[in-house]
């Protein structure tokens, strides 16, 4: 009847993994690792600054996704990383309603720089930093609002049935490897509730923690995040959570985390033709790190080198002040956990997990002894029912769309159980707007609306093109320097 | 650089009391028409203001649900950048006309009761979406309703309020009091029950085509509203405002609305009566309102 309507196509901010190799950075002549640890040190920037200036986790974890979207259009050669940082933080403060002066920014990254590092800002830091703001709104195409995994690791253990001790302990590790993923381009990857199940995997399995039986479990379900996502794989989760786990194998105290001193470009000079040059690690750590882009297909779960609780956060460089034990903060308060209640005796018992023989401690400095194989699947042989992750797109042009789970991945997610009257008034507050959150619309909309983030996500992997890859699309602005 | 690069022919349609919009064609997108909404934000010692992203961010995250009844917001542009402020144009779905234009317009008998329930349901699924994404539009009136040539509503201007605050108007254009709610003009503490009164008074136009309330002043304003829905009770004055409920008690009963609208019949008199309660408390919500007997027997139409 009518003719279909131009649909505008918003910045889809996944990419597949050749698209992450394939960043201005690479094409500007700096190498996947030292573009990683370009993307470290800015990360644990903004998170100590963060932390520093009292910002609350979300806000630094949104400053990172900033980051790490920046740098899909822009070269680390181009822009110094640790103003881009710093601009990551002022912003995600503004849209968090929690704003920190730009000055104070600056100076408390000062603390945490050297003054080589520090040199970068030039003479007028400040000015350096508002120049780049307007680059930074351009870039991110003010996509401002990010959902993080956090509140996604605790709605779903809200779910997850069992000693609540031990799932608070699972929560507290999952919620580390959040705080830690940052550092990885896990954010560029996959939607917040995917990592946000990754985390609870690999917790579970670290510690032990067979999560056996959840709420609202139906006979078909297998795996727990079936009740939230189906045809989530293990591959997939594996995947992910080696990315996680990469980082600790390739994080060492004792190696200098920051840029040699040669290597800083100063602002207004950028070296644009300077020689990838080999980052400054042994040869079986580049391997390593080449990997963590690299498909994890036969790596089975290995456990850190260094334990996972603690935090790498502590290997950056010097001057280093008295550094919290992690990140962000901890989950606000244990996560309230749904009382088990009796409703699924009939259920078929699970196959046991078999007890494992190692533990990961809690304690840093105890070595961790090599968890050695995962865990067999609750039903063996289901593991191959969700698309495998290396039928990821790796060619521009390859079409993935049957590897891709359908439309509707998320609809199962249940209502929050909070929210009861839809049409209750509202007043505006004096600061301004709310945040979207799970609004009452959006419950009653199950599923999920067209373009949302989650579907937006497919619809353009089986487009196969991504922002980055269209070569003269509208938000690829040239970079911009005064 | 220029962002503006992908639009041309450029066509003035509109100025608003804060921005100006002009229409021009997307050489990207099959030469589709856009309209371009040039706002021009100020920029603080902290770059732009908070108040600005969280506004813009929070339109952005609104466009992924592709709301039938909302105008869709393509993309933002960055156009000029002075010493304290920064140009964005908005680059907004391109739609026919407003509703103030296309009542202008109508002919003798006025409009088919069918189509103003067809747009008065589909403004309020589109004030029902905003309210449910706990956005206040605000500013509903004709001229920041849209309606296509096969008459789909889109609501426009919203979620700006914030940063016109900001700047303040540009241009001496008045801004209309006559869709106003009474606890807007009383200043006192709002809520999203303020669009459901501006829906009242755009419905009632749609039968009459002329304002329900046309006041001239602020208190005029008020005035003309009490004069025609009654004095209102005691218990649902506002406590927050200066003014008292004495002085304005004075005002009678008001009048019969079929006396006003004699084109609604009766399940459209009882809506526009539910829509313009004095008391935001008791004024009917979006949700609500959509369940109407009004609409009994009304499909909505999805194709047009
Ligand atoms: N998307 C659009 N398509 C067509 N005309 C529009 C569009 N947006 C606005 N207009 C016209 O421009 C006028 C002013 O735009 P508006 O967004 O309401 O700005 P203001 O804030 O200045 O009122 C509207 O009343 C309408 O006539
Ligand atoms: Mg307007």
């Amino acid at each position: 009847m009518t003719q279909p309507e131009i649909r505008f196509k918003m910045p889809n901010w996944y990419y597949d993994k050749k698209a992450l190799r394939k960043t201005p950075s690479f094409l500007d002549g700096i190498s996947n690792s030292k573009e990683m640890r370009y993307r470290r040190e800015g990360v644990r920037l903004i998170v100590k600054v963060g932390a520093k200036l009292g910002l609350k986790y979300e806000t630094t974890a949104s400053g990172t996704v900033y980051f790490h979207r920046f740098y899909m259009f822009h070269s680390f050669k181009q822009f110094p990383r640790f103003i881009t940082s710093c601009c990551c933080l002022l912003l995600a403060g503004k849209v968090e309603e929690t704003p920190k002066k730009c000055k104070q920014i600056i100076a408390t990254a000062q603390e945490f720089l050297t003054d080589r590092q520090f040199q970068q800002f030039g003479d007028d830091p400040r000015e350096e930093v508002m120049t780049l703001e307007r680059i930074l709104l351009k870039t991110i195409k003010f996509d401002l609002q990010v959902q993080h995994p956090y509140q996604f690791i605790l709605k779903y253990a809200k779910g997850i049935l069992g000693d609540r001790d031990k799932i608070g302990k699972m929560v507290q590790m999952a919620w580390t490897f959040i705080n830690d993923s940052f550092q990885t381009t896990l954010c560029l990857q996959w939607e917040p509730e995917i990592i946000a199940i990754a985390a609870i995997y690999l917790a579970s399995k670290l510690g032990q923690f067979e999560i056996s039986d959840w709420q609202g479990r139906t006979p078909s379900q297998r795996r727990w995040w079936e009740a939230f996502a189906s045809e989530v794989s293990n591959d997939l989760l594996e995947d992910i959570c080696h990315q996680i786990l990469d980082l600790y194998q390739t994080t060492h105290p004792e190696q200098p985390q920051d840029s040699p001193a040669e290597e800083e470009v100063s602002p207004g000079t950028p070296k644009r033709h300077r020689p990838a040059s080999p980052p400054p690690q042994p040869k079986l750590k580049l391997e390593k790190k080449e990997e963590i882009h690299a498909i994890a297909q036969d790596k089975k779960l290995q456990a850190p080198p260094m334990p996972p609780m603690v935090s790498t956060i502590n290997s950056v460089a010097p001057p280093l002040p008295k550094e919290p034990p992690q990140f962000f903060a901890p989950p606000p308060s244990e996560p309230p956990l749904i009382p088990s209640h009796q409703g699924f005796q009939s259920m078929p018992p699970l196959p046991p997990i078999p007890p494992q023989p190692n533990a990961i401690p809690n304690q840093p400095g105890i070595a961790a002894a090599q968890y050695p194989h995962p865990p067999p699947p609750l039903h063996p042989g289901l593991n191959t029912q969700g698309p495998p992750v290396h039928a990821r797109p790796v060619g521009s042009n390859s079409s993935v769309s049957s590897a891709y789970p359908p439309h509707g991945y998320f609809m199962q997610v249940p209502p929050p159980q909070d929210f009861t009257a839809s049409s209750h008034q509202f007043y505006q507050s004096g600061t301004g707007v709310h945040h979207m959150g799970t609004s009452p619309h959006q419950v009653r909309q199950m599923p999920q609306p067209a373009g949302g983030p989650i579907r937006d996500h497919y619809r353009t992997s089986s487009q196969s093109h991504h922002p980055y890859m269209r070569g003269q699309s509208a938000y690829m602005m040239p970079p911009q320097r005064r | 650089m220029n962002a503006l690069k992908n639009y041309d022919d450029f066509n003035h349609i509109g100025t608003g009391a804060f921005g100006t919009v002009y229409k021009a064609r997307d050489k990207k997108n099959e030469g589709r028409f856009v309209a371009l909404k040039k706002v021009r934000v100020a920029i603080t010692d902290d770059g732009v203001p908070l108040s600005v992203l969280r506004e813009i961010s929070l339109l952005k995250q609104l466009e992924t649900f592709h709301h039938r009844n909302i105008v869709q917001l393509y993309d933002i542009c960055h156009g000029k950048r002075g010493e304290n402020d920064l140009v964005i144009f908005l680059v907004l779905e391109h739609v026919d006309q407003d509703l103030g234009s296309f009542l202008e317009k109508c002919p003798a008998p006025g409009l088919d009761p069918d189509l103003i329930r067809s747009i008065i349901h589909q403004m309020l699924t589109g004030i029902d979406f905003l309210h449910s994404n706990r956005i206040v539009h605000r500013d509903l009136k004709p001229q920041n309703v849209l309606i296509t040539d096969k008459h789909v509503i889109k609501l426009a201007d919203f979620g700006l309020a914030r940063i016109y605050e900001y700047q303040m108007a540009l241009t001496p254009v008045v801004v209309t009091l006559w869709y106003r709610a009474p606890e807007v003009l009383l200043q006192s503490a709002y809520a999203s029950a303020v669009d459901l009164w501006s829906c009242g008074c755009i419905m009632a136009e749609l039968f009459t085509r002329k304002p329900l309330f046309p006041g001239g002043s602020e208190n005029a304003q008020l005035g003309k509203i009490l004069e025609v829905i009654g004095a209102p009770a005691r218990e649902s004055w506002p406590e927050d405002v200066a003014m008292s409920w004495e002085h304005f008690s004075l005002y009678g009963k008001g009048e019969d609305l079929s006396k006003l609208i004699p084109e609604a019949d009766a399940a459209a008199l009882n809506l526009i009566g539910n829509l313009v309660e004095f008391d935001p408390t008791k004024r009917v919500t979006a949700e609500a309102a959509l369940a109407h007997a009004y609409f009994e027997n009304y499909v909505p139409d999805n194709d047009s």
